[in-house]
């Protein structure tokens, strides 16, 4: 639209002369270069319009281009005619304006002079600063700035823009300097976890792998490293060299490696029946087109199939690129559970915990265990049984007992049986798996099962398990650990077995009455057990076997974790127990491994079972250079290149992007596409001037220093109506632009206006409360949604868990990405499924809530609340008006509202609650809460 | 190229605009490539790769070649599942066929209710795709691309038409599962609206909770608290506009309308109170039940709204075994709920402009796969195809003799999208988006229209 309406114009009345890159690229090659231009297999009539030697090469007819003489220009002659002889034809379905056929004609007639590609061009010093570059385009334009923004107005744009959310009354209300402000801002938490959530997007990470059963695998820990690199300010060669090639580099340290993740983070398939080469094939395209997008603006991932149709790039430049890739370690099936799950990966422990496993391994020296071959179960007929929180315990054949009814997320199943004379040594449960329980087949609801602990009216002392089918996060002694945050069951699915625990009796059971309680008090959602039945034995060692086996199952795969049991140690128990718990709770992820290159070949078109191309190696984009290595490239040495002077585009794609970041609009809009058919900058040499400063020393706040410490950055918003129609879309920054924040600063605003907001810099994910059946068109395994409980569930946007095929709904419906692909440019749209969950989200209600209570125990009077509200939330005082609306919203809520309904409204989430006696109060007050949350300024960045 | 056209696609800048992709193309009021044979689509999507050799596709020769080696020639190269490395036997059909209506096409004997409206149908037997694992052969059905990000065609529709519908999506999407346990699963992404803001992505209805995400008001809160509410945020956000002056505070405006509408009409469109006992009977719906019938009828209710594209996934068609038994399960789960939504719409007279289609993400093999199932299959399968612009009563393309391959008139993935389009009266070359410097379209580098298939 600008470049169509506004620019022309502009052109027209600001430049005598026609320049090419400016002007005329971007028309021949949204309209010409797709028959004319570097791809050969689409090329028509065997002419080149890119470039000027071919165009202006005498054919047959005459010359496409005459330079001097449109007249005789070929070109000139097909865009004026009628007919079939017009270009372009009308099955190009692209029409030429008016004003471009002048603009060609006039290029021609000036001498049709190319020029190359701007951002090709090597990257120069251009003298000058931020705000001599603009009031220069501004002056020709003939148009005045805006005046500088108001603090407030200013303050709060540069707090949502460094940190992702607004600034309290209190730091409104500080005479503190705006050039210490913006120090302080960078060197905060919250900048690092703003800009960690731009650069999630650009590389794609997720929580889960994206295909078929998009399983949740270990990624986390690379967002921290992502944290920690933008606290430290990183310098982006640094944070470049690491993400792309960490492992190659010399003495890898462990942070290092963690950056490898990066080529980790593509959507993987464990789908039964896929072809592994197709999906290795897959992956590998996955990286060209996020390395090529996110560092280099180019469209690489359009040479899969074909040489590009706008950009010099060749089929083979894709498959070159691809080849640098080609050492890391990697699976076309990459399994989502079980011991191989989700390929190489590095364990990282804390100092502290690398110190005590190392303890705990010591003492837990492998002890060789005669092989067990008694257990003698002998099931046992429930007398009495029920369960808590409304589930109903049935007794069926076998003496299994059947869990159905209301299906609560947590219940304890009490049993009571009245055992034969003893002595007995142990008692077992006996957990069977059912098609029809979808938690691992064998709980109610969740994913999984979890038994948080096993009591009984005699006291137990030693457990051990046959589910070594499932990771070791659920190991028996923790069924009997006192902790309720830790359990014994199963997190798998599809094992057809039945799932044994044997519980030894401290001293032996003479007998009689035993009463038995399986506390299910997991975090995860209905983990409660479906179908089970208890035993006991009498043998002095019962290994926990399937009640009806022959032989006990594990008889020979008993080792040394089994040992305590055997010997009665329970010390050994208890340090085994120690080992197994926090082996499974040590941070994890995915990373690169290097290995010997798999051959690369040309798939033409892009065809992975065609294995007839030729074989590629390792290199950049030809036009763009040679590596000089000895040997084969490797990624180090594509890192290398990418941040070296000889790469002209890095530095632009990053200062351009940054720029979009502060100004809603990049220099050159399209920001993964630097190319021929991304846009001329509306300031080639602000850029250039910005880019050139950025590669001397990779230093990203100081660039983001320099740009709001501008006078254009810290302009009001507000448009006169002379800018409104001279530049709609604010190109020329005459005024600061107006956007909605981001998805994530959704969330993040209303909870810090809250006072509920969690701050705390990274660790895993965190799954706020979401809709239930969200998830239902999952499977493998089918699940249920188990939220965060407790103060982690406030934790800002950037930490939530980030489930690819199905986002979480407040975030999906405020823009944010799926991160399926590379993402530089998120939409923004406004929607009715915005309001209605700022409105219902029971997230926003309790936000809500949680602020009213704030404001009803902070300020005395209505207005005095009215007052606090809008500081908090808008950062700028409620008008007359504005409280006069919200006083008969509070007054129309008091009425409507009765003791019964308030305190429902109240019951909304977890946080503490006032007392009850203001409970109307409280309530209305939420009402008026909620209608401020709701509000465009809230939302929106000025 | 217009300037909407490009408009959308600014990033942030506003995108709530009113008119729709096609409006600004061709200037005010409605507008369309052409005159329009269908106002609204209802795709009927059979998710797990029904099998058109069970189904719609009889070949008497397979049922021959029962348990013997399949040609060579047919699969020598060819992609295969989870076969690779397993030999390859034919697998005759395991349900019988029957003629069916005045036309007399051969369907299964297990469809008797769409049979009885074939004289209705126009049977295509020659579809093929490019991808043989679910999650990509979704997506490629879905948005013409294997690349997540693309717009789904649900959501191309509402961009280049706008809605009808005031008080509800111009695109909803409905789930149901039945009985079997093969139940793949079905990402977001397929109703995405990819790179195309938001405001065009389809809507799941939920079978659980609220039907639509936070349709509910917060417990506590009236309906009439909620009135008062949202009218007194309009009333703020009125100030706030006067003091700023931004329009896009309007379309805001303008979106808490529309939430509160939809807060009021979603209740009586999920309830079937109004239906008389001979629908509920005719579609085998029972009220809540979340399935496939039900979901049938609630379709023709969006459609009666207004609603533009209508998205019923019903899933579980993915038969690697038990194959007789499963697609007896579906069979008695959609025969009788696709005939009663054809002909309820043919009663009302408004099959005469929707479109229906019904069909999945690929077909199955005509080899077998442990001895009762059939593995996924992406040369050749079927699709049923009904309503404004169709041929009815009519075959349309063929299988080779084994059921293999598509051999006769092959419809690809973005043919039966651009017949689609065309359909709705617009021309697939033409509805494009700007997308890293790509003209972006539903049908990808490829697809034309098949008029064999149009009346």
């Amino acid at each position: 639209m600008w470049r169509l309406r506004l620019l022309p114009l502009l052109c027209l009345s600001l430049h005598a002369e026609v320049s090419f890159n400016r002007d005329i690229r971007p028309i021949l090659s949204d309209t010409c270069f797709r028959c004319h231009g570097p791809d050969q297999s689409s090329r028509m009539a065997g002419l080149r319009l890119d470039l000027r030697n071919e165009a202006t090469a005498p054919r047959r007819a005459g010359a496409p281009i005459v330079p001097g003489d449109p007249k005789n220009s070929l070109i000139i002659q097909r865009i004026e005619a009628t007919g079939p002889r017009l270009m372009p034809p009308a099955s190009a379905h692209k029409t030429l304006t008016v004003t471009q056929k002048q603009l060609l004609t006039q290029w021609v007639a000036e001498g049709a002079q190319y020029e190359g590609h701007w951002a090709y061009q090597p990257l120069r010093p251009v003298p000058g600063s931020i705000d001599s570059f603009i009031n220069r385009s501004l002056a020709a334009a003939k148009l005045t700035p805006a005046s500088a923004a108001d603090r407030p107005t200013l303050l709060r744009r540069l707090y949502l823009d460094l940190t992702g959310l607004p600034p309290t009354p209190a730091e409104l209300a500080s005479r503190e300097p705006y050039a210490a402000i913006v120090d302080r801002l960078l060197a905060s938490p919250r900048y690092a976890e703003k800009q960690t959530m731009l650069w999630l997007d650009a590389v794609r990470y997720a929580d889960t792998c994206g295909f078929h059963g998009d399983n949740a695998f270990p990624a986390w820990p690379y967002r921290d490293y992502v944290l920690r690199s933008f606290l430290a300010n990183k310098p982006f060669d640094a944070f470049t060299r690491e993400q792309l090639a960490g492992d190659l580099l010399p003495n890898a340290t462990r942070e290092q490696r963690t950056a490898t993740a990066l080529h980790r983070l593509t959507r993987t398939s464990a789908e039964g029946g896929i072809q592994p080469k197709e999906y290795l094939a897959k992956y590998a395209a996955d990286r060209v087109r996020t390395v090529s997008s996110v560092w280099l603006g180019a469209t690489l991932g359009c040479a899969e199939c074909h040489d590009h149709k706008f950009d010099p790039y060749l089929a083979k430049d894709f498959y070159a690129m691809k080849a640098f890739f080609a050492d890391i370690q990697e699976t076309g099936l990459v399994p989502d559970r079980g011991k191989d799950s989700w390929g190489k990966q590095l364990l990282l422990p804390t100092p502290a915990q690398e110190k005590r496993l190392a303890e705990l391994a010591a003492l837990l020296k492998p002890q060789s265990v005669p092989k067990a071959e008694t257990f003698g179960w002998v099931v046992q007929t429930p007398a009495r049984f029920e369960a808590s929180n409304g589930a109903v315990l049935k007794l069926a054949k076998d003496n299994l007992l059947i869990a159905s009814g209301p299906n609560p997320d947590n219940s304890t199943y009490t049993v009571t049986l009245e055992a034969a004379p003893g002595p007995w040594t142990h008692l077992a449960l006996e957990i069977q798996s059912d098609e029809t329980l979808p938690g691992a087949n064998m709980a109610r609801g969740a994913d999984r099962l979890v038994i948080t602990e096993v009591t009984a009216s005699v006291p137990l002392s030693l457990a051990a398990t046959n589910t070594t089918f499932s990771t070791k996060d659920l190991p028996a002694m923790a069924a009997l650990d006192g902790q309720p945050g830790t359990g014994w069951g199963v997190n798998t699915y599809g094992d057809p077995r039945a799932a044994v625990l044997s519980l030894r009796f401290a001293k032996p059971f003479r007998g009689g009455r035993l009463t038995v309680r399986l506390h299910h008090d997991s975090a995860f959602r209905r983990a409660t057990t479906g179908r089970f039945r208890l035993a006991l034995s009498k043998e002095p060692l019962a290994w926990p076997a399937p009640f009806d086996a022959k032989k006990p199952t594990l008889a020979a795969e008993v080792t040394g974790r089994e040992a305590a049991f055997h010997s009665g140690d329970l010390a050994r128990a208890k340090a085994q127990l120690e080992y197994d718990l926090l082996r499974a709770t040590l941070p994890k992820v995915v990373v690169t491994e290097s290995g010997q290159p798999e051959v690369t070949r040309i798939l033409p078109r892009g065809n992975w079972m065609d294995d007839s191309g030729a074989v590629v190696e390792p290199a950049i984009p030809q036009f763009l250079g040679k590596l000089s290595t000895s040997g084969r490239a490797s990624r180090l040495d594509l890192a290398n290149w990418i941040v070296s002077p000889d790469n002209p585009l890095t530095a632009r794609v990053f200062v351009n992007r940054t720029w979009r970041q502060l100004f809603s609009t990049g220099l050159s809009k399209v920001l993964d596409d630097l190319g021929s058919q991304g846009e001329w900058p509306t300031h080639p040499e602000l850029l250039d001037h910005l880019a050139a400063n950025f590669q001397r020393d990779w230093d990203i706040k100081k660039l983001i220093r320099t740009i709001v410490l501008s006078e254009a950055y810290q302009r009001s918003s507000a448009p006169t109506p002379e800018m409104l129609e001279r530049d709609p879309d604010n190109r020329l920054y005459a005024r600061q632009s107006r956007f909605r924040v981001e998805a994530e600063a959704v969330r993040d605003i209303a909870l810090a206006a809250s006072g509920l907001l969690t701050e705390r810099l990274g660790g895993p994910s965190i799954r706020p409360p979401q809709p239930d059946g969200y998830l239902a068109a999952l499977n493998y395994p089918i699940r249920d949604y188990s939220a965060t409980k407790g103060p982690d569930q406030y934790r800002r946007g950037l930490y939530v868990h980030w489930q690819r095929t199905f986002l979480h709904p407040a975030l999906m419906t405020f823009d944010a990405p799926s991160r399926e692909e590379c993402t530089v440019n998120r939409a923004s749209s406004n929607t009715p499924l915005q309001a209605l969950v700022l409105l219902n989200d029971p997230v926003f209600v309790e936000a809500a809530r949680a602020f009213a209570q704030r404001l009803f125990t902070q300020a005395k009077t209505f207005d005095g609340r009215v007052q606090l509200a809008y500081q908090t939330a808008l950062n700028r005082p409620a008008t007359a008006a504005e409280i006069e609306v919200l006083r008969g919203l509070y007054a129309q809520a008091k009425a409507e509202l009765t003791p019964a309904s308030a305190a429902e409204l109240l019951r909304v989430g977890e946080a503490p609650r006032l007392a009850p006696k203001h409970d109307v109060e409280v309530a209305a007050l939420l009402t008026v809460a909620r209608a401020v949350l709701n509000l465009h300024g809230v939302v929106t960045r000025n | 190229m217009t300037p909407l056209h490009r408009r959308a696609f600014l990033g942030r800048t506003a995108a709530g605009f009113g008119l729709t992709a096609l409006q600004s193309m061709l200037g005010a009021g409605p507008g369309l490539h052409h005159p329009a044979r269908a106002k609204r689509v209802i795709f009927l999507y059979q998710a797990g790769g029904p099998s058109h050799l069970e189904l719609f596709d009889p070949k008497p020769k397979l049922a021959a070649m029962h348990g013997q080696g399949m040609p060579e020639s047919f699969t020598k190269g060819q992609q295969i599942a989870q076969l690779q490395g397993k030999p390859l036997l034919c697998f005759g059909p395991q349900h019988p066929f029957q003629r069916y209506g005045r036309s007399g096409i051969e369907i299964s004997a297990r469809l008797p209710h769409i049979g009885g409206i074939i004289d209705d149908l126009c049977l295509v037997r020659s579809l093929w795709t490019e991808q043989i694992n679910h999650d990509p052969a979704h997506t490629l059905m879905n948005t013409g691309s294997i690349l997540a990000g693309r717009p789904s065609m649900g959501s191309w529709a509402v961009y280049g038409l706008g809605t009808e519908a005031k008080d509800l999506p111009g695109y909803v999407v409905l789930v149901s599962n039945g009985r079997g346990g093969q139940a793949q699963p079905i990402a977001a992404r397929q109703w995405s609206a990819g790179m195309l803001p938001s405001k065009f992505q389809g809507v799941k209805f939920q079978s659980v909770g609220d039907p639509v995400l936070y349709i509910d008001n917060p417990r506590g809160m009236n309906a009439k608290l909620q009135q008062h509410s949202v009218e007194a945020i309009t009333a703020l956000q009125r100030l706030e506009q006067q003091s700023l002056g931004d329009p896009e505070v309007q379309t805001r405006i303008a979106q808490y309308e529309m939430a509160f509408r939809m807060q009021s009409s979603v209740p009586g469109l999920m309830d079937f109170g109004a239906e008389p006992a001979s629908v509920l009977e005719a579609y085998g719906a029972k009220p809540g039940d979340g399935s496939f019938a039900s979901n049938c009828l609630l379709a023709r209710r969006l459609a009666e709204r207004g609603v533009r594209f209508i998205q019923l996934y019903h899933r579980d068609w993915d038969h690697h075994n038990k194959i007789k038994e499963g697609v007896g399960y579906k069979t008695d789960e959609v025969d009788r709920p696709t005939a009663a939504l054809i002909k309820d719409l043919k009663q009302r007279g408004m099959l005469d402009d929707t479109l229906v289609i019904w069909g999945g993400e690929f077909g199955r093999t005509p080899m077998s796969q442990g001895g009762d199932g059939r593995d996924h299959h992406i040369k050749g399968f079927s699709y049923l195809m009904a309503g404004g612009g169709i041929k009815p009563g009519t075959v349309y393309g063929a299988t080779d003799e084994l059921g293999y391959a598509a051999v006769d008139n092959p419809v690809s993935v973005h043919d039966l999208h651009a017949t689609m389009l065309h359909l709705l009266g617009i021309n697939h070359l033409r509805l494009t988006v700007k997308y890293q410097g790509l003209d972006v379209r539903l049908t990808g580098i490829s697809g034309e229209v098949v008029k064999g298939i149009l009346a």
